[in-house]
């Protein structure tokens, strides 16, 4: 469960999931494996350029590309989102500090008649 | 991972404050305000520069203290939307003395993105205001950064099951 967390690659992540395309890759590996050319359907983009995104998401720790069968199907790499979900847990916990130092401040600042405007 | 830590990828925390919305306001865009809530736990915070307009940078200094001693942190980013006690919106990214934005390889910490994007919302309700953070790790300079949450939401079981794989 806990993945050590490569700073490159998550950075890589973000990169990868900026990108709309690469995101409606994504959601459609969701709903489960599927070859190059099939995921190149519903675009209007040549498969080269659908290849392309295909290896940012794989070397981003996305997308896994089998190496079995001449299709060799994509699938989704669960690693890369689980890094992304372990910065946000730290990232919230940092923000839940804050607010409360802000809430306990807000309440110093009105009291101590800082802010004219209050009640 | 569960769905629950999946919807967390990008990170919203709602809460209402009890104070008017302009002191709320002033909560991120005057420095003397900052600093007396920003710092984590016994983290000095000094405002170098808050340009709060659109297009518009920030540096500020955090000086924490380590195992290793006290240490120096700079944070800067650009203001990207200014609404008057509506909406804030602005990058936030680790950076040297100058601004300069560093790359994680030059930070060597292991728990961030470069370059981040935080968007506040305020809601004025009487003496009271609600505030919205949402603070999302999509590079800010990117197209519909807004469909962050909604591809996770679409790959949320996917990765519920992700041990199957």
């Amino acid at each position: 469960m806990t993945t050590a967390i490569d700073d490159a690659r998550l950075d890589e992540t973000f990169a990868a999931l900026a990108n709309p395309t690469r995101r409606a890759i994504l959601a459609r590996l969701a709903q489960g494996e599927a070859s190059v050319n099939e995921l190149a359907e519903p675009f209007a983009m040549t498969l080269p350029a659908i290849s392309k995104h295909i290896k940012v998401l794989a070397r981003a720790g996305l997308v896994i590309r089998s190496r079995r069968a001449q299709r060799r199907p994509c699938s989704l790499d669960p690693r890369g989102l689980q890094q992304v979900a372990t910065w946000a847990e730290q990232c919230r916990s940092v923000w839940e500090a804050r607010f409360e130092q802000m809430d306990q401040y807000l309440q110093q600042v009105q009291a101590s008649g800082k802010d004219t405007r209050t009640r | 991972m569960s769905e629950h830590s999946l919807s967390r990828a990008a990170v919203k925390i709602e809460r209402m404050f009890d104070a008017p919305v302009e002191l709320v306001w002033q909560m991120w865009t005057d420095p003397e305000h900052l600093t007396a809530w920003y710092g984590p736990d016994g983290a000095t915070v000094t405002v170098a520069k808050m340009d709060v307009r659109v297009g518009g940078t920030r540096l500020i200094a955090m000086d924490v203290q380590t195992p290793n001693g006290p240490m120096r942190m700079w944070l800067t980013g650009e203001y990207r939307d200014v609404v008057e006690h509506r909406r804030l919106v602005y990058t936030d990214a680790r950076a040297d003395e100058h601004g300069n934005v560093l790359t994680p390889d030059e930070l060597g910490i292991p728990d961030h993105p470069t370059i981040t994007e935080v968007a506040v919302e305020f809601e004025e309700h009487g003496n009271r205001t609600r505030m919205i953070m949402t603070h999302t790790g999509v590079p800010a300079d990117s197209p519909g950064a807004a469909a962050w949450n909604m591809a996770f939401d679409k790959l949320g079981g996917h990765i519920a099951a992700g041990n199957k794989i």
